[in-house]
């Protein structure tokens, strides 16, 4: 049994499938939050089903990736019920994809998601009318508070179990547009139309809209003959109504979207709130920028001082557990030595890494599900432009303060692949969570905050000319900005908790072993002096250009793995938490600023192939290496000079 | 017919065509705004920013050169 889930963007997609199947799949307040499907399996009272999380799509006309992946997907796999979720606040954009989806002619039940904000708005909609024109399920939902929910799969339940199929009409356009589907539809060969997966009018649908792309991928159909046929029904679409035929059926479905809209809801007095009006303070052309520069600087601040308050206790801890090792055990023998690697390991994970992480993601989490992020896209679009991508470009950016893996995967809501390349490189430029916890922890925490901040400055600076010159390598208009803004909403908390914990699943139950076998490794090679081999051999990089202590290069080994063993390894290698009694500030500084520019970890990596392809990714990789080599440089030759 | 750049903020306005090429106009159409659609400007970044339009409830980020290519209709 496979239950697809299927809407427009930022239409709760994600929340409905998280609220069944455990939260598997990032959501946010913004649109395409989901770049690929997330699919899971789950019981529905006994039945076993695999459900799948699709992104957002406007419509199945393949205008970005995300809508060319599902329609891939559509191709290939059979689906047994389609749950299509509505944004009952939007309803008019939201009803032509049901229409589409309708057309695909797969059981189809609609979510009508978002009643509260549609009740704010002063809509009321008659969810039966709504049903007996479709004659299909439709349920009421209100998602992020987990209502309707159930009802929704009970629903799901008794179409797979029944195998009802509520045997409805399609919704009919206009007779004369209607008649050119119908004929369309007659010459779709039916004989070889039986074991594939699309229905005869769906493939009518996008020949009339001239989809050749769509066409190649099914050869069996003699797509040259089919397609010449549509191109002669194609401009008897557009004599009838002037317009091309993509256009036509468009506003067909909108129109009939917009009939319907008409017929089920009544619009009262909205009720406005408060923070409707936020946005004439937040997107405004003075303020908006005050108040963004404020809100940033604060949360850096924010977590710098929860972070830095959670550390020092926990590593004076740390420090008085590793004296009661050394009391224990042999100081010179092997024991003693897994142990104190495996204590680094642990106090790395707990004391240095956690304490800045945790509240990171919260804050991050917080302002996605609230709908800031796209406001920030709004307010930098022009500078973006300065470096040649459009605000939207932005986005990918933002994510990857969190994590640079879904920040370059993210970048497929772009639309050329040269704003890709430039965004993807951008992303892996951003300091992830674990290289910020690096910057918080290390210089942060040792050289104080102005410090850590210069390096982001620093960072974003870096980011700017690096764009600019990329840009003027690639020269290309850059398309304008077409983004959603949505409607601010409070973040549900067990929703940001959810979120926060998807997101530092990975590091504790991936990262975290790793780290301690990492941290026992390393103990027992410099106990045997192996780390000395690595060490030597990168030596004219870490301590002949650098100036750093050699025993700094078996971290860097560590941080091309994960980004913040690099740190953990770094207070193994050195045999100290306190790093200023071997390193000098401007030491620090200079490791600091090498291990935020240079090559991505290895996730990273694989994440720019998957996106970009292999050249891409070795050109990414060794840019990154070079600007590291260089910023750090300086940085060490401006500690020089000044001090 | 003025484009949505010489229009003043907060007119109800109705789109009359769309210029530029056939993607941009079918992302704008699938996402409700099209010909005979009625709009209005909310708001304006600085620094020749995106333009904020308001179109059947949603808000949508438009760049300026975008902006340019759609032609509207004063309404009232």
């Amino acid at each position: 049994m496979r239950i697809a889930i299927l809407g427009q963007p930022n239409a709760g997609k994600s929340t409905i499938f998280n609220a069944v199947a455990g939260y598997k799949s990032a959501s946010a307040n913004f649109s395409g939050t989901t770049v690929q499907y997330t699919e899971s399996t789950v019981r529905l009272n006994g039945m076993i089903a695999e459900i799948l999380d699709f992104p957002g799509c406007y419509s199945f006309s393949a205008t970005s990736e995300a809508e060319f992946e599902i329609r891939k997907y559509l191709l290939t796999r059979p689906i047994d019920v389609i749950i299509g979720v509505l944004d009952a606040s939007q309803l008019s954009r939201g009803l032509p994809l049901i229409i589409e989806l309708m057309e695909l002619d797969i059981p189809l039940i609609v979510a009508l998601n978002m009643m509260d904000e549609a009740h704010r708005k002063g809509m009321e909609i008659s969810t039966d009318t709504l049903s007996s024109i479709f004659s299909l399920p439709i349920v009421e939902t209100i998602a992020s508070k987990n209502i309707g929910v159930r009802e929704l799969f009970n629903a799901v339940r008794t179409i797979l179990a029944e195998r009802e199929f509520p045997n409805r009409q399609s919704l009919r356009f206009q007779k004369d547009v209607e008649q050119i589907v119908t004929r369309m539809e007659q010459r779709i060969p039916a004989a070889n139309i039986q074991d594939q997966l699309l229905s005869t009018r769906f493939l009518a649908m996008k020949l009339l809209e001239d989809d050749t792309e769509l066409l190649r991928q099914l050869h069996y159909l003699n797509p040259d003959e089919l397609i010449r046929t549509a191109r002669g029904f194609q401009r008897d679409l557009e004599h009838i109504r002037g317009k091309p035929g993509d256009t036509v059926l468009t506003m067909e479905r909108n129109a009939l979207a917009q009939e319907i809209v008409n017929r089920v809801t009544t619009v009262h007095h909205p009720r406005s709130r408060w923070y409707d009006r936020l946005d004439d303070i937040l997107m405004h052309r003075f303020w908006g920028y005050v108040i963004m520069a404020l809100l940033i600087g604060g949360i850096f601040y924010l977590i710098f001082g929860v972070g830095a308050g959670i550390e020092t206790p926990l590593l004076e801890l740390f420090d008085r557990l590793e004296m009661a090792l050394k009391k224990t055990f042999d100081e010179s023998g092997l024991w003693y030595t897994i142990l104190r690697g495996a204590l680094f390991g642990i106090s790395g994970g707990v004391a240095i890494v956690l304490p800045y992480l945790i509240p990171f993601l919260l804050v991050l989490s917080i302002l996605e599900d609230a709908g800031y992020i796209p406001r920030i896209a709004y307010l930098m679009d022009s500078f973006m432009h300065r470096i040649g991508l459009h605000g939207t470009a932005i986005l990918p950016a933002l994510l990857g303060y969190g994590c640079t893996v879904p920040a370059i995967m993210a970048t497929r809501i772009l639309p050329s692949r040269r704003d890709k390349v430039i965004a993807g490189t951008i992303a892996t430029l951003v300091p992830c969570s674990a290289r910020s916890v690096v910057i918080l922890s290390l210089v942060g925490f040792y050289l104080g905050a102005p410090a850590a901040l210069f390096i982001y400055v620093l960072n974003i600076a870096i980011i700017g000319l690096a764009g600019k010159l990329m840009a003027s390598m690639m020269p290309q208009p850059t398309p304008g900005m077409i983004m959603e803004v949505p409607p601010y909403r409070w973040p549900v908390p067990v929703t940001v908790l959810r979120k926060v914990w998807f997101r530092i699943r990975e590091f504790i139950i991936i990262a975290w072993p790793l780290l301690i076998i990492g941290s026992i490794i390393v103990s027992i090679a410099s106990y045997f002096q192996w780390t000395g081999i690595i060490n030597d051999i990168l030596s004219p990089l870490t301590s002949g250009i650098l100036g750093l202590p050699a025993a700094v290069g078996m971290t860097l080994v560590f941080g091309v793995l994960r980004k913040e063993l690099s740190l953990i390894m770094l207070v193994q290698a050195i045999g100290t938490t306190n790093v200023p009694a071997v390193m000098s500030a401007g030491e620090i500084m200079t490791f600091a600023v090498f291990v935020t520019f240079y090559i991505p970890c290895v996730a990273t990596i694989a994440a720019l192939y998957s996106q970009l392809g292999w050249r891409w990714m070795t050109v990414i990789s060794l840019f990154t290496l070079v600007l590291a080599v260089l910023l750090s440089l300086l940085v060490k030759s401006g500690f020089l000079l000044v001090f | 017919m003025k484009n949505l750049l010489e229009v003043k903020s907060h007119k109800t306005l109705k789109i009359s065509q769309i210029d530029g090429g056939q993607n941009v106009r079918k992302k704008l159409s699938v996402m409700g705004i099209g010909v005979d659609s009625s709009i209005k400007v909310i708001r304006n970044a600085p620094f020749a920013g995106p333009l904020i339009i308001e179109h059947a409830g949603s808000q949508t980020a438009i760049g300026r050169g975008i902006a340019a290519k759609i032609q509207v209709e004063e309404l009232e």
